[in-house]
């Protein structure tokens, strides 16, 4: 890999070229906020627009999302001024509108200095109560799992994560990986009585043969059999246990 | 006739043609754009169809017939132009078709009642060219359209068409790039990015496989620019196409068409088969070695997929969503494969700057924006339609000119220019040069170049929230600032439009366009600020009056308005008391007339009946 050297706050760093800003910032301890980054998910990024930072480049300044943007030979990243700050702000607003009872979005904001909306807020307990659509969930489950059982449904304030029609999936594994992944904690997973309830679907759990915990659900256990040939044995126990 | 086989072919087939055309043959035009078929194009086809069959027995005169695409002047379709004596008739119906056989192309004389009279000296116009609406016009991009038969690749040929290929295949691709530069035409689709610098950068990516596609997407209410060129002369954008791909080092392509626009897909479908069948499209082009093909990609109809990325994602069968474009489209587009993504009326030009030159298209226009532009001229002006002007003509020419001035005689307030995420313009500022830089400037932008004419009945809030509204509803969702900033837009200019705006409001209107200005991902949530910081700008003591005063000036918003009878004027005709659905205006015959405010719901009835001028609106 090619490095090259990027100056982040006026301190100059050795990065890999094409790396994001926002990982080269964190390998360096430069906090920059953000919500719907995941580093195993190339297509993640640049919805939430937490991140967004200065990038100036070749005498031209914009405001670019940290989580997505290509470091460059020449680029200076400034993540601490007046208008980032102003900005940022700006959009956590706006998130508290949209979410107001989420804890890490209040929390959030906070941190930059936001405490109150005044704007129209959304209503509480709703569908998408602590959902900010930023389609990690969905991204996560296309690019990680591999399934496609959830994508963003419908547009504009509306747009959510949903199955096909609202209706339990054909081929939703019951991973809860988009739960886990979801950075508001806004995708509900129950468990019960050893069944896994997500996405309007129940699914059996494995429990596991030592401490008969049930700890992964059969879809699950049959969906990575058939994808990485594994021994279903294996599934026998729980991590704990193995 | 099959296969062309070389670029002498090609020229021998227009002699060809030439020689078997007759100018000289009387020709009815009929338009067979959206705008005349809606209005009864066909019917009247039909009925010249059977005049001209019934009577060629009788008369020795042989009528050659044709229908074209939209000559632009839709309201007055169907539209019918006779040839060679340059006769345009308006609103043609079907019973016209006899007289017109009869008395012009029999007698040669004019049918007075079915051609243009202005309406300001009440000047009767019969020749096409002579109408203001035309005179001022300079047709590059529209060249064909409406002289054409869109299905007909020969009438293409025969007016020079594929001429411009036939030229591009003799020279290099660098050097076709540089004429493109030297042109200096910027993209049409609205951003104005210089079309030759994206080709060059497209050609210098290194790959083994590269994209050129047409974005017909437009989605901007009451623009139809690229849907008209598609329709009346699609042989102009896939020669463009061609020209771009051999430039490039392209071998497919594609067009993007939303599917409202069937027409239009039928006229490219029907034009790319053509093409092909004569060996200008597919394996081979001309016998040059050069192989390049296009297929037709229709698009749902999603505002948001005529922006260029979410365009490419929907080609590739994904939700048309926008991605940030760190890394731009020339180098990784379509499938991740270096695109040249242009707009139709873009590829429509540039068949005619590579057959005429660079020097030819530079001479006209401005420093910064060279040619001309189709402009969608609608809204309070007496001619509305699609127009062709060379760029930097001033907002008042095209409206007092080309436009015929406004509606009513009613004064003319602003414009907006740019689409639903564009801005207005005061008529202080009409003498403004219309090109992509000083629109920019003035804090609205080119856009498709759809032009609203808004008269001093317009309320500017109102306005603002009319376009936010829209913006509400086509937002993707994808990006905070759009998807949440937007609706919260609106709500503040709900809340001043019917009365409740506080002082604080503009200030946080502000706020909120800054925050997506700056923070929106795509192009179009970066713009969507531009109805409301533009009205602001220009008209802040119209919302001020709102806030303050609950006052609307423009006497639009229902909430701030009251009507009133002046018993000055009021003749006691009884007409609208007769048409209020509330039944809240009395008063006795032959005497002034009152409404009950307590029970009007401010519908306007009694206005717009009123004869004598005697409502009042404060």
């Amino acid at each position: 890999m090619e490095k090259i050297s990027v100056v982040i706050d006026g301190r100059t760093f050795e990065a890999e070229k094409d790396y994001c800003v926002l990982e080269v910032a964190r390998q360096n301890g430069i906090h920059i906020p953000s919500l719907c980054y995941n580093s195993e998910v190339t297509s993640s990024g640049g919805s939430c627009r937490v991140c967004l930072v200065e990038a100036h480049q070749r005498g031209r300044m914009r405001l670019v999302t940290a989580c997505n943007f290509p470091v460059r030979k020449g680029l200076e990243i400034k993540t601490d001024t007046p208008l980032v700050r102003r900005i940022r702000r700006g959009v956590l607003e706006l998130l508290l509108a949209r979410v107001p009872d989420s804890e890490v979005i209040r929390e959030m904001a906070a941190a930059e200095g936001v405490t109150g909306v005044r704007f129209r807020k959304d209503e509480g307990e709703n569908e998408r109560y602590k959902c900010i659509a930023c389609a990690l969930c969905t991204n996560v489950c296309a690019e990680v799992v591999g399934v496609h059982a959830i994508a963003m449904v419908g547009r504009g304030a509306d747009k959510k994560p949903a199955t096909p029609y609202n209706k339990p999936s054909d081929v939703c594994i019951g991973c809860g990986a988009c739960a886990y992944a979801c950075p508001t904690g806004a995708i509900q997973l129950k468990e019960e009585n050893g069944v896994r309830h997500i996405w309007h679907k129940d699914f059996k759990m494995v429990r596991c043969s030592v401490c008969g915990t049930p700890y992964i659900p059969e879809a699950q256990v049959d969906w990575i059999v058939k994808r990485t040939g594994k021994d279903r044995s294996f599934f026998d126990k729980c991590p704990d246990h193995r | 006739m099959g296969a062309i086989n070389s670029i002498e072919e090609l020229e021998a087939y227009r002699r060809e043609l030439a020689a078997a055309a007759k100018p000289d043959l009387p020709t009815v035009l009929v338009c067979f754009g959206t705008g005349c078929q809606a209005h009864g194009s066909r019917r009247v086809a039909e009925a010249f169809m059977e005049a001209i069959k019934e009577q060629g027995l009788q008369v020795d005169v042989n009528i050659g017939f044709k229908t074209t695409g939209c000559h632009g002047y839709c309201e007055n379709g169907p539209l019918v132009v006779l040839r060679p004596q340059d006769i345009l008739y308006l609103k043609v119906r079907p019973e016209d078709v006899p007289e017109i056989v009869e008395e012009s192309i029999k007698g040669g004389r004019i049918v007075e009642r079915l051609v243009y009279r202005d309406k300001v000296t009440d000047e009767v116009v019969p020749h096409y060219s002579e109408i203001p609406f035309y005179k001022h016009q300079h047709r590059i991009a529209l060249r064909h359209i409406g002289t054409i038969d869109p299905t007909s690749i020969d009438d293409y040929i025969l007016v020079g068409g594929y001429a411009g290929l036939a030229k591009a295949l003799t020279m290099k691709p660098e050097d076709i790039i540089s004429e493109v530069e030297r042109s200096g035409l910027r993209g049409r689709g609205g951003a104005g990015f210089p079309t030759g610098t994206k080709w060059r950068s497209c050609a210098a990516v290194e790959s083994d496989v590269r994209y050129v596609m047409c974005n017909g997407d437009e989605g901007d209410p009451g623009a139809f620019m690229d849907r008209s060129i598609m329709e009346g002369d699609p042989h102009a954008v896939i020669e463009g196409m061609i020209i771009g791909a051999y430039a490039v080092g392209s071998h497919q392509g594609y067009i993007y068409v939303r599917d409202e626009y069937p027409l239009a897909v039928r006229n490219l479908t029907l034009a790319l088969e053509a093409a092909r069948e004569k060996g200008l499209l597919g394996e081979n082009i001309l016998g040059t070695g050069f192989s390049f093909d296009i297929k037709i990609s229709r698009g749902g109809g999603a505002f948001v997929c005529g922006e260029s990325s979410a365009l490419m994602r929907s080609v590739e069968g994904n939700v048309g969503e926008p991605r940030a474009k760190y890394i731009r489209s020339v180098e990784r587009g379509l499938y991740n494969k270096p695109t040249v993504l242009n707009n139709v009326e873009t590829w429509a030009n540039v068949p005619e700057i590579i057959l005429k030159g660079a020097e030819w298209y530079a001479s006209m226009g401005t420093e910064g924006s060279k040619g001309t532009k189709v402009f969608s001229l609608v809204g309070k002006v007496n001619n509305t339609g699609l127009v062709e002007v060379p760029m930097g003509i001033s907002i008042r020419e095209l409206v007092e000119n080309i436009g015929g001035g406004v509606l009513g005689g009613k004064k003319f307030k602003a414009v907006q220019t740019g689409g639903p995420s564009g801005g207005c313009i005061p008529e202080r500022l009409a003498d403004l040069p219309i090109d992509f830089d000083s629109l920019t400037k003035a804090g609205s932008m080119m856009g498709s170049g759809g032009i609203i004419v808004m008269d001093e009945d317009t309320c500017m809030v109102d306005v603002a929230k009319y376009f936010t509204g829209f913006l509400v509803e086509e937002s993707c969702g994808k990006c905070t600032p759009c998807r949440d900033g937007l609706p919260r837009m609106l709500d503040l200019l709900t809340e001043i439009t019917e009365g409740r705006g506080r002082e604080e409001h503009v200030a946080m209107l502000e706020e909120l366009c800054d925050l997506l200005t700056w923070g929106a991902l795509c192009g179009l949530g970066t713009s969507a600020a531009n109805p409301v910081l533009s009205t602001i700008k220009y008209f802040r003591e119209e919302y001020e009056a709102h806030i303050r005063d609950k006052k609307c000036p423009a006497g639009v918003c229902k909430a701030l308005i009251t009507y009133s009878i002046d018993p000055e004027a009021c003749t006691g005709c009884r007409l609208c008391a007769k048409n209020c659905p509330q039944n809240c205006i009395t008063g006795k015959r032959k005497e002034a007339h009152v409404i009950d405010t307590s029970k009007c719901i401010k519908c306007g009835v009694c206005k717009d009946v009123c004869k004598f001028d005697a409502v009042r609106i404060s």
